[in-house]
């Protein structure tokens, strides 16, 4: 243990000195904050400039109308000024030559005709806005129209604008937010997929780099290949446990601070999530046990190849079997017991990305979790003393890749 | 005389599939002595060497390193200088000779203090926060010679140790290997360098296709060999149609 400890506080220390792991950290969280800063300032900006535009364009605009519906009042037109013109072909005319903005055409069955919009080209951010102008003048005429026979200012309220919706839901008595209940399991998946994609350079070079440097069998004449690898999995999962915690403290602090801020689609609120101890608890184990098969495989794998570069084209066709399951989603969600879902819940390298789905939208039963657990826990089992031969034997191969076989078969 | 060993090899067999490359080798290390190991390209005396390590497995025979096989909680008797080696590119040479004193059984203070010691003694202290791919050949190879003798081992194995240096930084390292021998350490080197053998080394042992050719105290090697120098044994054991 006292090896592992020392090849574990060296990877560390040594790792955590470097630029690039800081860089990695933060990068992620930093352009995450920065693209909804952006797209915040970018939505506000464009929100007003549409308003402004719209209110500039109501003042200015020259429109005219042939309604064949009867649908629209003409007290409305009077008040907006919006003229009528005879016939289709003068209202286009209009529009070419310039004399309107726009001309607005109301068939008689406008249920199968749709109204027909003809305008001056405004760009592609205002043009579109003829179109919501032209459903916005029938709509504020019909309820004008039936205003007249409504005496309930709450059911004209309604009828111009839909009030606003919250749904309570309900499984097995309790109340139930099928969204809320996905935020804190689903986080654990997120995070998941975050480390593995985050580490892989640090997984493939933990081995690659001793043997580029040669350093490799002077080690393994100081430790046993098994704690060596004991040793780089260990120094992984501590950096990937750090680069959680870069990720995760901040967003914990801001919810502790600022309970009620951050609000999810759907109206979730952060303060609000609802924590299952045994979805969570799942979801812990897969996400260790998700890590842990994915380090030991990929160091084991990358002691087979002689350098950094090599390993890592072979290692991307691994590593990506991590996120695939995440193209079968919809499927995973509407179906969670199709034959494609439980091949993937029982295949190592999707089970975790799988198991933390299928935990995340609560379609995991306790049978298909143990199931899971125990086939990646297997290859665990047999990955690691794989990475110890392939380490052990793949450090005396300076220039080429071990095959599978004679790391089996060496003695 | 009682001449106690610290390196037996008896019936040393290994094979590589069908190729053997080792065939029924036997021999021993004295303590205290330096004992050059010779062999042209790839007469097999890494493979011996590693296998006397622990790090492969032999066909047949027994390795025995101090009276037992080896095995890495020994490391702190050990000091290997691989025949390809090297050490962390990136890392500063200070926390890397740190660590292979820490591996090889010191602890992390105590290591700390003996590369700083060490530093100083081969005129790098003032390189110590330096990286290892930032020295000159002739620096890495003294803190590569630093990361096998930091912790002061009672056996040194040392392939091909002076293999790319200049004859100053040779030099250097030949005066170490010889202090550490003064100092009661074992030193098995294994070298083409037969001037290296003549001036250093007590017994030799030469390989010959995986075969002992030669095997014994370098002055009865030459006797053997009607007083020839061992550049001239070494030879004629090579040349074509030699056995």
């Amino acid at each position: 243990m006292g090896r592992v400890r020392d090849v574990v506080r060296f990877d560390v220390i040594r790792t955590l000195k470097k630029k690039a792991f800081w860089f990695t950290s933060f990068a992620p969280p930093l352009i995450m904050l920065t693209i909804i800063g952006i797209s915040y300032l970018s939505n506000q900006g464009g929100k007003n400039a549409g308003q402004e535009q719209a209110a500039a364009y109501a003042r200015i605009a020259k429109i005219a109308v042939l309604d064949d519906s009867g649908l629209l009042n003409k007290r409305l037109l009077q008040s907006r000024k919006i003229a009528l013109e005879p016939n289709i072909a003068t209202g286009i005319a209009a529009v070419k030559s310039g004399r309107l903005d726009a001309f607005l055409y109301y068939p008689h069955d406008l249920v199968r005709g749709g109204v027909k919009v003809y305008a001056r080209d405004m760009g592609i951010t205002f043009s579109p806005s003829y179109n919501s102008a032209a459903v916005q003048l029938l709509r504020q005429s019909i309820v004008t129209t039936i205003a007249r026979d409504i005496s309930d200012r709450q059911a004209l309220q309604i009828l111009q604008q839909p009030p606003a919706v919250t749904a309570v839901t309900y499984r097995d008595g309790r109340s139930y937010n099928a969204l809320a209940q996905m935020v804190a399991p689903g986080a654990f998946m997120v995070f998941f997929l975050t480390i593995v994609i985050l580490l892989s350079a640090t997984m493939i070079s933990s081995t690659t780099e001793e043997k580029e440097n040669r350093t490799a069998e002077i080690l393994l004449t100081c430790a046993r290949a098994r704690t060596l690898v004991w040793g780089k999995i260990l120094s992984i999962i501590s950096l990937g446990l750090i680069q959680v915690s870069v990720i995760a403290i901040p967003l914990i602090i801001y919810l502790l601070l600022f309970p009620k801020t951050l609000t999810l689609p759907g109206g979730v609120s952060l303060a609000q999530i609802p924590l299952d101890p045994e979805k969570l608890l799942w979801a812990l184990a897969f996400f260790i046990g998700g890590f842990i098969f994915f380090t030991t495989l990929v160091v084991g794998l990358g002691a087979m190849f002689p350098n950094a570069n090599e390993a890592g084209r072979f290692l991307g066709i691994a590593m990506i079997w991590a996120y695939v399951p995440i193209y079968i989603v919809p499927l995973i969600i509407n179906s969670p017991h199709a034959p494609m879902v439980t091949i993937f819940t029982y295949f190592p390298l999707t089970a975790p990305t799988t198991a933390l789905l299928l935990n995340t939208v609560g379609a995991l039963s306790p049978a298909e979790a143990i199931g899971s657990l125990a086939v990646i826990l297997a290859s665990i089992s047999l990955a690691i003393p794989f990475a110890a031969r392939s380490f052990r034997y793949g450090a005396l191969e300076y220039g080429r890749r071990l095959g599978f076989r004679e790391i089996w078969q060496r003695n | 005389m009682h001449t106690e060993t610290i390196v037996d090899v008896e019936a040393f067999q290994m094979r590589f599939g069908d190729k053997e490359i080792i065939h029924d080798l036997s021999f021993s290390v004295n303590k205290g002595e330096i004992f050059g190991f010779l062999g042209a390209n790839g007469a097999g005396k890494t493979t011996t060497i590693r296998a006397l390590l622990n790090i492969l497995q032999p066909t047949a025979g027994t390795l025995m390193v101090a009276g037992t096989r080896y095995s890495p909680s020994m490391a702190a008797m050990l000091g290997y200088l691989p025949e390809q080696r090297g050490l962390y590119r990136n890392e500063p040479i200070l926390d890397t000779l740190t660590y292979f004193g820490v591996m090889h059984g010191l602890n992390w203070t105590d290591a700390k203090t003996r590369a700083l010691k060490y530093l100083k003694q081969v005129d790098l202290a003032g390189k110590a926060k330096a990286r290892f791919a930032t020295l000159s050949g002739g620096e890495q190879q003294k803190v590569q010679l630093g990361s096998t003798i930091i912790h002061d081992p009672a056996l040194l194995v040392l392939d091909e140790p002076t293999e790319a240096l200049d004859p100053v930084n040779r030099a250097l390292l030949l005066d170490l290997v010889t202090q550490h021998r003064d100092r009661g350490a074992t030193v098995i080197l294994v070298t083409h360098r037969l001037d290296e053998v003549e001036q250093l080394c007590e017994r030799i042992l030469i390989l010959k296709d995986g075969v002992r050719a030669v095997y014994g105290h370098v002055d009865d090697v030459k006797k053997q060999f009607g007083g020839r120098a061992l550049n001239d044994i070494f030879l004629s054991l090579h040349q074509k149609g030699a056995s």
